[in-house]
């Protein structure tokens, strides 16, 4: 018999029968599958926070607008924005820059702590230091202390200014806009008071000259517009570009760059030839001044607006019932007081003052503070102009200059020259909430925190056809180790022993809700605008009181390329760059890798001698721009069309670098004598790069 | 001399009920590690003591989501003081209940769903709770926690099989995008 052992085969045969076996259990399949699970799972990768969703109200400043939002959040962090169908302003809507806004909390160009120039860098400080080396220089500076803010409908901006007057100084401007040349057209050419704004939604008949309202002036005026014309009210758009408001527009009347005040005066011009009048002074004296300079010939010349078109316009503004006109720009910026006040005499011959579906006057919010100057106060000055004057010595350089919620360096005409007029200031703070051109270059950075990280208010934006306030509530705490803007200025003047009466910028906001009857409580937890119809009064309006300017009519088709600036907010505003949540929303058409692209019809090209995506050179007495070239026929001939938003050197990796600033190019081409710059249309020569 | 006979069948069914063994009862015990919750919960006492329904904590918001498990907030609508003298519910008011703006228990949620899971509690209103979760009204004490070492998810945690083979049964759409918003 012969023995049984274990050996090698006895082994092997364990191992075949545990091989085997494992089969039959879950190890394999169990193993596979987590394995397969693990992969997904690495730590880097975000995870979802649940919690009861909420909505609240909120504001979005990001664009040359101000309107409500309502931002969604899970678990009290915020998700997502949507519009406010309680904000007049926003009818629901949100603008591009709205739709990013709740990402832009956590975008890497946010300033994380109040920061101070060491050398060529800049290094992170306590907000105690901060708030001492501002007080030091404001004490040195005295009255010689001026502010910028980009906040044209926020009190925020009232604190600012508040603390600027109290030092003294009369140095408050706002960033240019559409409402600065209109309100100084208003008041100093018409003798009005109060800010215009549009009734759109109850117009049978809307000519828009230049401004692109439908996407620029907020969410709910494209809306009203769509609202107009869905009653069967009709939308007519003249301007350079067929811009968004033209795309929607029953009719495009390519009109060329900066000649749309011309236009209007033609008009004007067929109005009275029709037997229109304003039964107010100066009347004939303005019949002279339309009939002599701007007859359908001399209007056609200089527009490219055929003189049938502007007999048609004129005729179909008759017609209507309730007719409104509004002109602006193309860019939100850079209307003289003239070209304002030519579009608003069409409403005033047309007798669309204080009318249902035509321009109503809204009266000014009183200000909270006693010795801080109204909001005309502070549109009244102009900033192109101020800093201009600094760049050739007119305007001494202020020793401390106060920026916020504003972006000089890059957004004002010829950004270079007046990046340079900002450097000549003596000591320059930054309240940004994030790393623009200006903080980048400023002596010390306090920063503020975001809209939705702190309290927020919009009294009436500009156009807005009723009085509209809203107040809003943090969002969410500060992301980063910031201080809500109105709350550091409040600080500032408390150290500074100036005492402006209020705690915080809460009790700011409740005595503003207060001044205006608003309900504050209301306000804050149910998002509700509060609203008023009334209209301001008008003590003695007159056509035209001040001497007719004699550049209104120079603009226009002179054989020379003119540059046409257009905005498109996905890409960014004079205030914000392009948020990381839009870069995909850019076209090939518009950025390609690191070169933006310049419009110009077929006819321009070959005029000028390119061809699609050839690189141009485009310079003006201002600075140049690089740009590839797409041929674009929604350009009129003689123009080149440059977007906005492009040619960062701060922000981030989304926005640095890509591009080349059509600001550099736009020209300031004088200064009326109602102290605004005009600089929106510079005769330009393009030429291969 | 005479040769050994090499030993073969039973070396084989050796190593074949060993990896049996190792697999069916060994391996989930190396898999998973256990976890006990951050603190001590009787729904007993709550359900049974003092006539709670299941709805007064788990229940579904205005909007329709379902709120889970209760926050700190909700919790300390009655415990923001200890009402007895239970260890567990002091620790639950000195941890979490008084630590600034109501700290959340980190508990662990034995069904949890991963993230790219869309699962819409109300869209199930009609199946029974115990079919997808242990019947916990009369526990006196919280289970185990078995955590996955690989995956980090639950032992509990429905896989995607059961949620289709449910579906398929009860002819609910199977479409990616029924569960993978």
């Amino acid at each position: 018999m012969k023995k049984m052992g274990l050996d090698r085969r006895s082994f092997i045969s364990f191992l075949a029968g545990g091989t085997g076996g494992i089969l039959f259990t879950p190890v394999v399949w169990k193993l596979l599958d987590d394995a397969s699970i693990w992969s997904q799972n690495w730590p880097w990768i975000p995870r979802l926070s649940y919690g009861a969703l909420d909505r609240k109200s909120a504001l979005c400043k990001l664009g040359p607008d101000a309107y409500g939002v309502e931002v969604l959040t899970v678990g009290g962090r915020p998700v997502t924005a949507y519009g406010n169908e309680k904000d007049p302003a926003s009818k629901g809507g949100v603008c591009p820059l709205g739709a990013a806004s709740v990402q832009l909390l956590y975008s890497p160009a946010r300033v994380k702590s109040p920061m101070k120039k060491d050398g060529a860098s800049m290094v992170p400080i306590s907000w105690d230091e901060g708030l001492s080396i501002l007080k030091d220089k404001i004490k040195v500076a005295g009255d010689k202390v001026a502010m910028i803010s980009g906040d044209e409908t926020g009190t925020a901006a009232e604190v600012l200014a508040a603390l600027v007057a109290g030092l003294g100084s009369d140095q408050y401007f706002l960033m240019p806009s559409e409402a600065g040349p209109a309100v100084r057209a208003w008041q100093n050419v018409f003798g009005g008071d109060g800010q215009p704004g549009y009734d759109f939604e109850n117009s049978d008949c809307i000519l828009v000259l230049g401004a692109d309202i439908c996407q620029a002036w907020g969410p709910g005026v494209g809306k009203s517009c769509m609202d107009a014309k869905a009653t069967g009210g009709s939308l007519l758009y003249a301007g350079p570009v067929e811009n968004g408001t033209a795309a929607v527009a029953d009719e495009w009347i390519p009109c060329m760059p900066g000649t749309e005040a011309i236009l209007a005066l033609g008009v004007a011009n067929a109005l009275i030839q029709a037997g229109r009048s304003a039964d107010t002074m100066g009347m004939s004296e303005f019949s002279d001044f339309v009939r002599k300079g701007f007859s359908p010939a001399q209007v056609e010349a200089k527009t490219g607006v055929q003189a049938a078109k502007i007999k048609d316009l004129s005729e179909r503004l008759l017609r209507a019932k309730k007719p409104v006109v509004v002109i602006g720009s193309e860019i939100g910026q850079g209307l003289s007081t003239f070209e304002a006040a030519a579009g608003m005499s069409l409403n005033f011959l047309l007798g669309r003052i204080n009318q249902e579906g035509g321009v109503r006057i809204v009266p000014w919010a009183e200000p909270v503070f006693e010795g801080a100057p109204r909001r005309d106060a502070m549109l009244a000055k102009d900033l192109v102009a101020f800093l201009e004057g600094v760049a050739v010595g007119r305007n001494e350089a202020p020793a401390v200059m106060l920026v916020h919620e504003a972006n000089p360096a890059y957004a004002l005409p010829g950004g270079q020259s007046m990046a340079n007029s900002l450097r000549k200031a003596g000591f320059l703070v930054s309240f940004s909430s994030f790393m623009d051109e200006t903080a980048a270059m400023a002596d010390l950075i306090l920063p503020a925190s975001y809209s939705f990280e702190g309290f927020d208010d919009s009294y009436t934006p500009y156009g807005s056809a009723k009085g509209t306030y809203l107040a809003t509530a943090p969002v969410i705490g500060p992301v980063n180790d910031t201080k809500t803007a109105g709350d550091i200025i409040l600080a500032v003047a408390d150290e500074l022993g100036l005492g402006l009466g209020l705690e915080s910028f809460e009790e700011v906001l409740q005595a503003r809700a207060e001044n205006l009857g608003a309900d504050w409580s209301g306000l804050l937890e149910d998002g509700e605008a509060w609203t008023s119809e009334r209209t301001a009064f008008q003590f003695f309006l007159s056509m035209w009181k001040v001497p007719f300017d004699a550049d209104l009519g120079k603009k226009g088709a002179d054989g020379q390329l003119v540059l046409a600036p257009v905005v498109k907010l996905n890409i960014g505003s004079a205030k914000m760059a392009t948020p990381p949540f839009n870069v995909l929303t850019i076209s090939e058409r518009e950025l390609q890798g690191q070169d933006c692209f310049v419009a110009m019809n077929k006819a321009t090209a070959a005029m000028i001698g390119v061809d699609q995506g050839s690189m141009v050179k485009i310079a003006s007495q201002s600075g140049e721009m690089k740009g590839r070239v797409q041929i674009f026929e929604g350009v009129v001939p003689g123009a080149v069309s440059a977007c906005l938003g492009f040619g960062h050197t701060a922000w981030d990796d989304f926005s640095r670098g890509k591009g080349t600033n059509a600001c550099d190019v736009l020209l300031v081409q004088g200064l009326d004598s109602q102290g605004g710059a005009s600089f929106g249309n510079p005769q330009i020569t393009v030429s291969r790069a | 001399m005479s040769k050994k006979k090499s030993c073969v069948v039973l070396p084989f069914v050796a190593g074949f009920v060993a990896s049996l063994f190792l697999g069916w009862w060994g391996f989930p015990q190396l898999l998973y590690s256990e976890k006990t919750q951050p603190l001590q919960f009787s729904h007993k006492v709550h359900v049974e003591d003092q006539a709670m329904s299941c709805e007064d904590c788990h229940f579904y918001r205005e909007d329709g989501s379902y709120a889970g498990l209760p926050t700190t907030e909700s919790c300390a609508s009655c415990h923001e003081a200890p009402m007895g003298d239970d260890p567990a519910e002091i620790e639950f008011v000195e941890k979490y209940v008084n630590e600034g703006d109501y700290k959340e228990v980190p508990w662990y949620v034995y069904q949890k769903q991963p993230d790219n899971v869309y699962f819409s509690h109300i869209a199930h209103d009609g199946v029974d709770c115990t079919a997808c979760h242990p019947d916990m009204a009369f526990n006196e004490t919280l289970p185990v926690y078995y955590e996955n070492r690989l995956t980090k998810y639950s032992k509990q945690t429905m896989k995607m099989w059961e949620c289709e083979r449910c579906h398929a049964e009860n002819g609910a759409s199977n479409a990616c995008f029924v569960c993978h918003k």
